[in-house]
């Protein structure tokens, strides 16, 4: 006998074996084939509901990261002190928009300290006196390819902060600053809802806030297709690109 | 159960088909596509933009500072755009009364010498072998002491006038402190590096007693006539000029201006003047004079000016009854159209009909100083043309010429001298200046090396310099190395590692021009006085110090008379007690000028012995120059050789300058380096420019390597046909050849200034030369 | 809030205004200097490398051309033509070339200020444009761009940094143009004056030979100076209907921007291939 047919053998015996264990275990008198159609089903089910909510509750918190602001800030009681939002948030001469103010704007009320609260303390001590700037997380910051005119929108559309920001006026308390992590967006560019279906960047605030109802129709998200829907409603035109894209 | 093969494959398929349906109506992973995308095209590490990831520019508050340009002796006013506290632009200041809004390549590249690699960061000593450009960082208080060490002993053993500056000026806050350290200590030897006003200086002093430099009315001229003078290349204050170029070309075509340019190479100038006149280079001094000719034969001058204001016009006789020949007799004898046309190469009928043109010109301005006036250039040759103005009457009139005085400022106190001091300067300087050889010379700047070289090596133990790179500069750069080599004690001022301070001992960093305070004075050919104020627009990016406060405290730190000579706290004080009342204005406007300026009329404009303007040079004799013949006396042509044998240097090699490269003593940033044109630089390799004639007899044609050599050195090139320049004669741009700096500007080309020697003046010993003799063979 | 919007609705129409940017170069004047080059580098963050001498792969958006009437010495002569993106708006059946061929929609003609954009995001650097463009004023970046440590402090943030792979040209400054309507808005104005919005290489050119400004606004400099009869753009025979205009009172410096498409002109010195 050759060498080739032993293994043969030896691998049909084998069979054998195994066939008999089986045979062997299979005491109960249950049809084989009558539930084996629930296996593709169940294992359908389990991968579905498995990546179902993998995709709708494991990895959105994954994909962002969180980081605090240096202070934490009350907006509520800045804009009932100062009376509206361009007490600091203003218009330059040259059309330009401050954004976030700098620390000679704070330091104009805050060169010695209002009050007790241990925030403002922290401003005073850590960025006031040794004249640092605070490193502001901007929720609403926009890649550097993009050019986006304030006056544009809030002089000449005459559109209300809150339309694209929120009511943040009303907020006692800032909250963190989510970033993507693959992109490093913040997170208001695509939305706190991660299917991207609300229409705007700040329902964390209005939970955390428990402020009850505000009514702005119009609140957007800060993608791309955000402006472009809007511009396309208000304008009526298919904008070039180059409105926006420096 | 078993997990047989079937079971398994259920098992997976339907895992992964419900797996992917059931990712497939979440979000994620649209949301995950979209993220990607941006990734891969912001943030992938591929695109990453040069090491740019996180510090791309941001956004921030945007201002505008004004200051003043000192990369040349343009002086022009600018406004720096800033975004928060980063400068990012430099434009022309509108309404400065220099520039009004216009800026130069070099001047709007300004910010790449400022944030540049080429940078000193802090005070340096060298380690390695001189020219390595092996430095060891020090501390500013280690700095100093060398140097007061240094200059101590040399004080001690008595040596002070073996101390020598060199500065790009003499004018200014800055420049008058060096020359007043070395009054205190005890040396005569403060050099300033050449250019046009050395010899126009001397010219106007001679001609018309005034000090001062000189000013040309250009805006109301309208007859240019430019001896050479590289008018929209950066002469002068480069964008005023061209902004009065501007003038001429507007307007109807018969109202406009005319501009004629004399130059044997179809410059930018000649290319957009009126008419180009290419002439045998060097001849520049003869053509004037025929011109002379036709307007005194013609009767075509001023007959007022030269009747009443000028001595030596026509013939004279002294007291004791001896005649001397005027210009006039000199002119009409000499420098016949014919003879002129002959010397010049230029025929007869062009120039009689440019100098009726001139003449008959409303205001015409004879123009004088080679390329940029980068080169100090023949007294005579100066005079000659200087004294066609004079035929005109065209001095001190609208539209003319003018001796400009400066902004007053206040006068600082008297050095008190000690022994050593008093005696270090009445020591003769090394460069020869003021000697008895040259005593109306005030610096020589090119001589100095020539003078080391020639067995006076031990003429100088310390070298300061500042504002100038006369390691790259001066001409002969082979005995300007070796002139170096021989100084035991190097300091350089500079900002940027540029050659002097590649070679130096010891780098004391000056604030960069943007970091600092300085007072600019007089542009130079401006006709009014102005004096503009640098102000910092930045705060000082590295660990740098202004260069008054440094030679302050090393001053201080000497003790003694050297110490009480700067009784001032430190530099700011200084300008600010020097300006006077004007420190508000120059502070809150950052300049002064003088609209209301008149040049004196002609009765009270003339300081010589005869009170006029002088054709013949009585001052010459008072001052003790020894001029052989009665000719020298006069405006006159003698013919300036160029270096080098005829017969092994067939060809004339000149320099030709560029606007869009730096050849002063700031080197070219990247982006004026970037604009040089194909036909200029090729890789490393600089392009001469060669008429296709003489390329064919050589057997050249476009883009061959070539060998060019001349008396002083040689050097591998790329030919360039050029239809535009003389036969015979070879164009070089002067700019490059530099090892210092780094890459962007180091390697690139070869320096004109070390093919090209010093002819000396006979009178003056200001170098003459405007070019050499060279030979170009194929390699 | 409905209110607002109303408001802004009102506004609707009121800036459907059109403007058409151009520029008038007068060659008479241009010196050559090579200011406006380095403006416009300054200005758009462009990039630098340590051996630029290559045109072909060096980056200009304004690039100064040399040319010469190619006649012997002494009767040879030589002009400028300062040679921006020529924003061509094309006429009858031609089209901008650059925006005809592009398959991404990276650049686009804009009716509204009739400048053609280039989206460096859309780009994917096919350089159909670059071979469609007649002007050469398009360049690709072959590298990635890079600064010395340090040198990334000047970079202008209204402009962006431009990567590896994509197709670049002038702008015409549109930041500037940006940058000006936001001043406007913020002081109640649609209308730009005509000094509030210039390209960087007018603003620097110190002998004022570029004039920019709206070529259909009688107020504008441009609408007179563009009629001038020493006037002409380059190859117009191609209908590409550019935007800048030159003025030259040398007939030979016309006629090689004029016929170029016709005959090949002679002397033209510095051409775009090595």
């Amino acid at each position: 006998m050759s060498t080739t047919e032993e293994k043969e053998q030896t691998v049909a015996e084998n069979e054998q074996e195994k066939g008999g264990d089986e045979q062997a275990a299979e005491v109960a008198p249950v049809k084989p084939g009558t539930w084996r159609f629930l296996i593709p089903i169940a294992a359908f089910a389990l991968g579905f509901m498995s990546h179902f909510s993998l995709g709708w509750v494991i990895l959105p918190p994954i994909l962002y990261a969180e980081k605090q602001q240096p202070i934490d800030f009350s907006h509520k009681l800045h804009v009932d002190e100062v009376g509206d939002c361009e007490g600091c948030h203003y218009f330059r001469e040259d059309g330009s928009f401050s954004g976030i103010p700098e620390l000679e704007n704070c330091a104009e009320c805050h060169e010695e300290a209002m009050g007790e609260d241990p925030e403002e303390a922290k401003l005073i001590t850590e960025y006031i006196e040794p004249g640092k700037e605070i490193p502001w997380l901007i929720y609403a910051r926009q890649p550097q390819c993009v050019f986006f005119s304030h006056a544009a929108h809030v002089k000449m559309g005459e559109m209300d902060c809150a339309i694209c920001h929120g009511p943040i006026g009303d907020s006692d308390h800032v909250r963190p600053y989510q970033y993507n992590r693959l992109t490093k967006y913040s997170r208001d560019i695509w939305g706190w809802n991660i299917a991207g279906l609300s229409k705007n960047g700040w329902a964390y605030l209005k939970q955390a806030d428990n402020s009850g109802e505000i009514k702005i129709e119009h609140a957007a998200r800060m993608k791309m297709d955000d402006c472009a829907e809007c511009h396309m409603e208000k304008r009526g035109v298919h904008e070039a690109c180059f409105v926006c894209h420096k | 159960m078993k997990l047989d093969r079937r079971t398994f494959i259920e098992l997976a398929v339907g895992f992964s088909a419900g797996a992917g349906g059931g990712f497939m109506l979440t979000p994620v992973n649209w949301k995950l596509m979209d993220d990607m995308t941006i990734w891969s095209q912001e943030l992938w590490p591929r695109y990453q933009l040069g090491g740019l990831k996180g510090r791309l520019p941001q956004q921030g508050k945007v201002t505008h500072a004004d200051s003043v340009c000192n990369l040349c002796p343009g002086g022009c006013g600018i406004t720096v755009r800033k975004v928060g506290d980063r400068a990012t632009k430099i434009e022309g200041r509108e309404g400065y009364p220099v520039n009004d809004g216009g800026i130069c390549p070099l001047g709007a590249a300004g910010l790449q010498l400022l944030y540049g690699p080429w940078r000193i960061p802090s005070p340096l000593k060298r380690i390695g072998k001189r020219g390595s450009g092996n430095f060891e960082k020090i501390s500013w208080d280690e700095a100093i002491n060398k140097v007061v060490q240094k200059l101590g002993n040399l004080r001690q053993k008595g040596q002070s006038h073996t101390v020598a500056c060199i500065l790009g000026s003499d004018e200014g806050t800055v420049p008058r402190l060096f020359d007043r350290f070395l009054a205190a200590y005890g040396s005569p030897n403060f050099i300033r590096t050449a250019s046009a006003e050395d010899t126009y200086e001397l010219a106007l002093g001679l001609m018309q007693g005034t000090t001062g430099s000189v000013g040309y009315d250009l805006e109301r001229a309208n007859f240019i006539l430019s001896f050479g003078s590289g008018l929209i290349e950066g002469w002068g204050s480069p964008v005023r000029v061209i902004q009065a170029h501007s003038t001429w070309r507007s307007g109807d075509l018969k109202d406009r201006a005319t501009v004629v340019q004399i130059e044997p190479r179809l410059s930018n100038t000649a290319a957009k003047a009126d008419n180009w006149y290419p002439i045998n280079p060097g001849t520049e001094a003869a053509l004037a004079l025929g011109l002379a000719h036709v307007i005194i034969k013609e009767s075509l001058y001023n007959v007022d000016f030269i009747g009443k204001h000028t001595f030596g016009f026509e013939d004279w006789s002294d007291s004791s009854g001896k005649t001397y020949m005027g210009f006039k007799r000199l002119v009409r004898t000499e420098y016949t159209p014919e003879a002129v046309s002959k010397i010049t190469g230029l025929p007869a009928k062009k120039i009689l009909t440019l100098a009726r043109a001139f003449a008959k010109a409303k205001r015409p301005v004879a123009v004088w100083g080679r390329g940029k006036g980068t080169v100090s250039g023949s007294l005579y040759e100066c005079m000659a043309v200087h004294a066609l103005n004079a035929l005109t009457g065209n001095i001190n009139k609208p539209g003319g010429v003018s001796a400009r005085p400066q902004v007053a400022t206040r006068s600082w106190p008297e050095v008190e001298r000690d022994a050593t001091a008093w005696s270090g300067s009445r020591r003769p300087r090394i460069d020869g200046a003021g000697s008895n050889r040259y005593p109306l010379t005030r610096y020589l700047p090119d001589r100095w090396s020539q003078v080391m070289n020639g067995g006076k090596a031990g003429a100088i133990q310390a070298l300061l310099v500042h504002g100038a790179d006369p390691y790259y500069t001066t001409l002969d750069s082979a005995a300007v190395a070796k002139a170096f080599e021989a100084i035991p004690f190097v300091v350089s001022f500079s900002t940027c590692l540029d050659e002097t301070a590649y070679h130096a001992d010891l780098i004391l960093p000056n604030h960069h021009y943007l970091e600092r305070w300085e007072d600019i004075p007089t542009p130079v050919g401006l006709q009014k006085p102005i004096l503009g104020m640098l102000k910092p627009v930045v705060s000082p990016q590295f660990d740098t110090r202004h260069a008054g406060d440094v030679l302050m405290t090393i001053a201080k730190s000497m003790g003694g008379s050297v110490a009480s000579a700067f009784p001032w706290d430190d530099y700011e004080t200084l300008l600010k007690e020097t300006m006077g009342d004007n420190w508000g204005t120059l502070e809150k406007a950052g300049y002064i000028v003088n609209e209301g300026y008149k040049p004196s009329a002609w009765s009270k404009a003339f300081g010589t012995p005869s009170g006029k303007f002088e054709f013949y040079i009585t001052a010459f004799d008072q001052a003790g120059v020894k001029i052989g013949k009665d000719v020298g006396y006069l405006p006159h042509y003698e013919p300036v050789q160029p270096e080098g044998n005829p017969a092994t240097y067939p060809l004339i090699l000149i320099p030709t300058e560029l606007m869009r490269l730096a050849d002063g003593a700031v080197g070219n940033p990247p982006f004026c380096t970037k604009t040089l044109e194909e036909t200029e630089l090729k890789k490393n390799d600089l392009f001469v420019e060669v008429n296709p004639k003489t390329a064919a007899d050589y057997g050249l044609s476009e883009g061959h390597h070539a060998m060019l050599e001349t008396a002083k050195g040689k050097a591998k090139v790329l030919v360039h046909l050029f239809e535009g320049i003389m036969p015979g004669v070879i164009g070089i741009p002067k700019g490059l050849g530099h090892a210092a700096y780094d890459d962007y500007l180091a390697g690139k080309g070869v320096s004109a200034n070390s093919l090209i020697g010093v002819v000396e003046d006979p009178v003056t010993g200001l170098s003459a030369a405007w070019g050499v003799r060279a030979k170009l063979t194929r390699v | 809030m409905k209110e607002v919007h109303h408001k802004a609705d009102e506004h609707h129409g009121a800036h459907e205004k059109t403007y058409k940017y151009g520029m008038v170069v007068d060659l008479d004047k241009c010196t050559g200097c090579g200011a406006c080059m380095v403006a416009c580098m300054a200005e758009n963050n462009l990039s630098f490398r340590k051996d630029n001498s290559d045109r072909l792969r060096s980056n200009l958006w304004m690039r100064v051309y040399k040319i010469s009437n190619g006649r012997p010495f002494p009767d040879t002569d030589i002009s400028f033509i300062p040679r921006p993106c020529q924003h061509c708006e094309g006429e009858g059946h031609h089209h901008t070339p650059c925006v005809s061929v592009c398959p991404a929609t990276a650049t686009d003609y804009s009716h509204e200020t009739g400048i053609v954009s280039q989206v460096y995001t859309r780009c994917f650097g096919c350089r159909y444009c670059m071979a469609a463009c007649p002007y050469h004023v398009r360049v690709f970046n072959w590298w990635d761009p890079t600064w010395p440590k340090g040198m990334e402090k000047y970079l202008n943030p209204d402009v962006s940094v431009r990567m590896r792979g994509v197709v670049e040209k002038c702008s015409f400054c549109y930041h500037r143009y940006q940058r000006a309507k936001n001043k406007a808005y913020a002081e109640g104005r649609r209308e730009l004056h005509e000094d509030e919005y210039q390209t960087a290489c007018t603003q620097a050119c110190p002998a004022g030979a570029i004039t920019f400004g709206d070529l259909k606004n009688p107020e504008h400099k441009v609408h007179k100076l563009k009629k001038s009869r020493y006037a002409f753009r380059l190859l117009e025979k191609l209908g590409t209907n550019p935007k800048i205009y030159y003025v030259s009172t040398r007939d030979w410096g016309r006629k090689a921007g004029e016929v170029y498409a016709g005959e090949e002109p002679k002397g033209v010195t510095h051409v775009t291939h090595a």
